[in-house]
């Protein structure tokens, strides 16, 4: 019934759904059918968990994925079409998290909010996967700053709609953002020297 | 070392800046070695998140997601298909989600009382837990004032998720786990407590009707979960206004109210 993930990968390679078989599993999803909802899951588990693991930490991003598609499939059948089902899916994830980081900030009384956090990282070692090593650093940042700078800068969200998802000011976001831009190209630049 | 301009920069890549400012700006750039070398590195930094890659996770989820969909379905008694979930039709999710919110306990309509005070005692021993955490960080409490704001609501209505307005009603009848507990901050116990105590006095009116192995687990039970509540008003106490504890209690306290429901249900019927 499981497959290893690597397996998953090598076989779904190639197999994207088009647009009509995706709505169409969308809405057997809706009706109950398991199999489709893993078609649907299998398309979309790679943006959901990157979306999480950025955002809480690799850790946390196994079980907050789960914990997704878990909501989504208690939800399908709010899903109206009114957009790709892909995009819904995504807000519907980010509520999941952004619920999930205020129950983390309330429970552990403060947040990473050092402003030096990002110096603790190792520097990357040379020859080292740059893409990873950058995913490494977003992941090390403040809270607050990258909570803004992958809704903005990697998932696409404007100031305004991140505004809203937080509640506050667009200026906020924007100083934040700015300050998780900053410091990633603080150790971008670190790196290159090393 | 920064200038007035340094702090613009991002706004500048974003294209964010009002005409006049990104003229000024521009001129500034001209001149300023450090600004330019700065705004080069932040689009760097900008063109590495756009091209970021997904990456599924190592262990593929699936199973434990379908584990956890097929269980739910099991206990709402979607029919005898619940076990073969490749020819199993259950209720459109949306019409399952009037029967079973989601996270509701599952075990309030499907398992026996012994079973409902085993899960009673390991929701308040991982509750308890919390609390230890929340005590531990308690001096503490200062936040991220981005990520500690408990509203999402906004989104929430945005994608059709069941949005849980602060409870203006004195009674607070379900803690629902998806809700912030900051909803419940400043929460009155005391409408809680009314009902336990009712509760407690229906059940030790039929106490003779159950068996004494039941009344010594339910008992034990009780007690745990009493304590958990102790703990949670002793933290209260000194920390009134926290959102985590106010909803920890109020967990602890509609726990021990299921649990009392149940054991006077059970003890009814036979009387």
């Amino acid at each position: 019934m499981a497959l290893p993930a690597l397996l998953v990968m090598a076989i779904g390679k190639g197999q994207q759904p088009t647009p009509v078989e995706a709505a169409g599993d969308v809405q057997r999803a809706a009706g109950g059918d398991l199999r489709a909802f893993e078609r649907l899951y299998r398309v979309h588990v790679g943006r959901i968990h990157s979306l999480c693991r950025r955002m809480m930490g690799s850790e946390e991003a196994p079980e907050l994925t789960q914990d997704i598609f878990v909501r989504a499939w208690e939800k399908i059948g709010t899903f109206r079409g009114e957009s790709q089902f892909g995009t819904w899916l995504y807000r519907l994830g980010v509520n999941v998290i952004l619920t999930r980081r205020s129950q983390h900030a309330i429970r552990r009384g403060r947040m990473n909010d050092d402003p030096e956090a990002l110096e603790t990282v190792p520097t990357r070692p040379s020859g080292s996967d740059h893409r990873l090593d950058f995913d490494r650093a977003i992941e090390k940042l403040p809270d607050g700053a990258r909570q803004i700078f992958v809704l903005h800068d990697v998932e696409g969200y404007t100031h305004v709609e991140i505004a809203e998802m937080l509640e506050i000011t667009a200026g906020t976001t924007k100083a934040q953002l700015h300050r998780a831009r900053m410091i990633l190209r603080r150790h971008l630049e670190g790196a290159r020297q090393t | 070392m920064t200038d007035r301009w340094t702090d613009r920069l991002s706004e500048y890549v974003d294209g964010q800046l009002a005409a006049p400012e990104r003229e000024e700006l521009e001129a500034h750039l001209g001149t300023c070695a450090e600004c330019s070398a700065v705004l080069e590195g932040l689009r760097v930094v900008v063109e590495r998140a756009r091209t970021l890659e997904s990456a599924p996770p190592a262990d593929d989820l699936w199973p434990a997601i379908e584990a956890r969909l097929v269980a739910a379905r099991s206990e709402m008694g979607a029919g005898a298909s619940a076990g073969d979930p490749d020819t199993a039709t259950a209720p459109p999710p949306a019409a399952r989600r009037s029967i079973v919110p989601f996270f509701r306990p599952a075990f309030r309509f499907s398992v026996s009382l012994p079973q409902a005070a085993a899960a009673a005692l390991l929701l308040a021993l991982l509750s308890g837990g919390g609390v230890w955490m929340a005590l531990r960080h308690a001096s503490g409490v200062a936040g991220n004032g981005v990520a500690a704001r408990p509203g999402v609501t906004g989104l929430i209505a945005a994608t059709g998720e069941a949005t849980t307005s602060p409870r203006t009603s004195p009674v607070i009848d379900y803690v629902a786990p998806g809700a912030t507990n900051a909803q419940y901050a400043g929460f009155d116990p005391s409408h809680y407590d009314v009902a336990i105590a009712e509760l407690e006095r229906t059940m030790h009116e039929h106490r003779s009707e159950l068996d004494t192995s039941t009344v010594r687990v339910v008992e034990q039970n009780l007690a745990i979960i009493d304590h958990a509540i102790d703990q949670a008003r002793r933290a209260l106490a000194a920390d009134p206004a926290s959102p985590y504890l106010n909803g920890h209690l109020a967990q602890q306290l509609r726990l021990k109210m299921d649990l009392l429901r149940r054991v006077t249900d059970f003890a009814g019927p036979r009387g």
